[in-house]
């Protein structure tokens, strides 16, 4: 069987990691890569990519390349997907979708209108505990899910405040509005949006309350009321203000409670954890290529889908109409506690 | 030797009598000025919370009482410059001093955008060239409202207080050049802007995680100054080769007298170093050292 031949655009933080998982891919090579920092494709000839681009259209006009994976910033995701599909390249777009549903349906069209295939990276739907919890549910064991709660905190751009992490610059165009299309709800909110969508299927209303700790343009801390046209309510909590990463799900049901959870793991266990483990096994960025590369190569329509990712965008555009803003405290003041013991 | 002073806050909102405290001890009192500049310790994008940057509450308390002793009308300046992974304009917003700037009437100074004058000084017989911004060059009173932490990027530095805390007046933006000199260029730093007053901000305090310490502590000399802050950390000051380099470059000095609350009380409630994670630091840089981290994804 021919190889699936890839191009990748954008080596920042998400592309590195996409680059790192193609080279475990067996039906597929990494083949091109484009990024406009010299640094960045240092680092991919370090991993034996050949080709590198500083202009993505040099590398879309390369008729070998099947598909091409876009991890770029959000606000670049319409016209690289639209110029991707019209050289006709398949496309695995990372997430969210676009910063707007406007955005979001401007890329399907440009999809379907030149008959690629088009799937959202949503990597934790390849992740086995989120697909082990769905497959309790199906079964029945829980019951009828009659609450979800859902809760993702991290440090969101400022990933690498991550205290053992020694500090990197953040680019810019996360701190603006216009060029993210939010903050924590729309960047972590879509991943969990996505993730109880397919639990429970498509979301009749959402409430949201946004906080504002950063003082930035988009919020910081997201919490949602959503109501799934199935039935559950779900608490969604999204959050950059912590340090430390929890990924947390938890369904209620008539029969029974399930959760799964994630947290930021000691570097040792992760690092022995990773080595002992299979190759592809440590990560569901690895499946999710997997599955794109099988998808182009069987001729499927890939999931999660671009359709599936524009249902995300509308429930947060639902989210963001029907927003309680709480702005920071104004006051300067210590709390008046009692401090030490 | 200098005097360093120790002043346990008793309660968040005594602050301000913590700071007034801690400057009774070593007999400071503001003098009648027109100018002051306050360099806190703001690093990355991370918040008072966290312990690794000056609690914007602190600051407020401390301007309050500078207006309070020496006049309303003082002309106050909160610097800082830009940083390899850190734009003064974020930071600002981020940490709460923009707010803090417009509602009180101080002035953020990002120094990296300052008109500078250039200098030349002489460490260790090595010759440095610097650009000494002139908010701080024209300031009739300097303060420095530091954090303890230990310094990562650097081991040889150890820690991170008054003395580190200039090193971001270099108004210089692309700073990870001087690693592997620091210690050096951070004595440089200190010869050039010389700072008047030294208040820790140890409320909360980052060492291997966060914790609340509740600590005030001030002197005017801001090597004595990190001898004591060393001392707190678990570190000997002996070991740390730059407080001895500019206690020659007569920066300060290394010996000091405490006053006020017990030193070894702090030293006991400050979060240390234990073997458990020199042993994991020395793990995570082997991984990284052999390329592993990168290849696992860590």
């Amino acid at each position: 069987m021919k190889a699936v031949k890839l191009g990748l655009i954008g080596l920042g933080f998400q592309g590195r990691i996409h680059l790192r998982s193609c080279t475990k891919l067996r039906n597929a090579k990494l083949t091109t890569v484009c990024d406009t920092s010299k640094k960045a494709l240092n680092y991919a000839k370090k991993w034996g990519i050949k080709r590198r681009f500083t202009d993505y259209h040099k590398l879309l006009e390369d008729e070998n390349i099947d598909a091409v994976i876009i991890a770029l910033p959000t606000f670049l995701h319409r016209t690289a997907a639209e110029t991707a599909a019209e050289a006709g390249k398949n496309i695995l777009l990372e997430k969210p979708l676009a910063r707007s549903v406007k955005e979001g349906k401007e890329i399907l069209s440009a999809a379907d209108r030149n008959g690629v295939k088009l799937m959202v990276g949503y990597q934790m739907r390849f992740h086995p505990p989120f697909i082990q919890l769905k497959e309790k549910m199906d079964d029945g064991i829980l019951g009828e899910i009659q609450t979800a709660y859902a809760t993702y905190i991290q440090a969101g751009p400022f990933s690498h405040r991550s205290e053992r992490h020694i500090p990197r610059p953040v680019p810019e165009w996360w701190f603006h509005r216009e060029l993210t299309g939010g903050g924590s709800l729309i960047d972590m909110g879509c991943h969990i949006i996505n993730l109880l969508r397919w639990y429970f299927g498509d979301i009749t209303d959402i409430q949201s309350y946004l906080k504002y700790r950063f003082n930035l343009e988009v919020e910081d801390n997201a919490i949602c009321l959503a109501k799934f046209n199935s039935g559950p309510l779900s608490i969604i909590n999204l959050g950059w203000f912590s340090q430390r990463l929890i990924l947390r799900i938890e369904l209620n049901g008539t029969m029974g409670h399930t959760s799964v959870q994630r947290e930021s793991q000691n570097f040792i266990v992760t690092a022995f954890k990773r080595l002992l483990t299979s190759s592809s096994d440590w990560t569901p960025f690895t499946k999710e290529l997997e599955h794109f590369v099988e998808c182009i190569t069987h001729d499927f329509q890939p999931g999660p889908s671009g359709a599936d990712a524009l249902k995300d965008l509308e429930a947060i555009e639902l989210a963001y109409e029907n927003r309680h803003k709480i702005l920071p405290s104004q006051s300067y003041r210590y709390p008046e506690r009692e401090s030490l013991a | 030797m200098s005097l360093v002073s120790l002043v346990e806050i008793q309660k968040e909102s005594q602050v301000r009598e913590a700071i007034l405290d801690a400057l009774d001890l070593i007999g400071y009192k503001f003098p009648a000025i027109r100018k002051v500049v306050i360099k806190p310790n703001l690093c990355y994008y991370w918040d008072y919370s966290t312990g690794r940057t000056t609690d914007p509450r602190f600051m407020l308390t401390l301007i309050n009482l500078i207006r309070d002793q020496a006049s309303s009308n003082i002309d106050l300046s909160i610097i800082e410059s830009d940083a390899s992974a850190m734009k003064c304009k974020y930071a600002f917003k981020m940490l709460g001093y923009e707010k803090l700037a417009k509602q009180y009437e101080v002035n953020l100074v990002n120094l990296t955008d300052d008109e500078t004058e250039d200098a030349e000084v002489t460490v260790d017989n090595e010759v440095f060239h610097f650009r000494v911004p002139n908010t701080i060059r024209k300031a009739d009173l300097r303060i420095n409202v530091p954090k303890l932490k230990y310094m990562s990027v650097d081991p040889k530095i150890k820690i991170t207080c008054a003395l580190k805390n200039v090193f971001g007046c270099n108004p210089y933006p692309r700073k990870f050049e001087y690693h592997g000199i620091l210690g050096k260029v951070i004595v440089a730093l200190n010869k050039l802007m010389k700072f008047d007053l030294c208040i820790l901000d140890g409320n909360i305090v980052f060492g291997v995680r966060t914790k609340r310490m509740g600590l005030v502590m001030a002197s005017r000399d801001p090597v004595a100054f990190d001898a004591a802050a060393a001392e707190i950390a678990g570190v000997n000051p002996k070991s740390i080769n730059y407080l001895f380099l500019a206690q020659r470059e007569k920066v300060g000095k290394v010996s000091y007298v405490s006053k006020g609350d017990c030193l070894e009380h702090f030293k006991a409630a400050y979060p240390k170093k234990e073997t458990k994670d020199k042993i994991f630091h020395l793990c995570r840089n082997l991984v990284h050292a052999i390329g592993l981290g990168d290849r696992l994804g860590i």
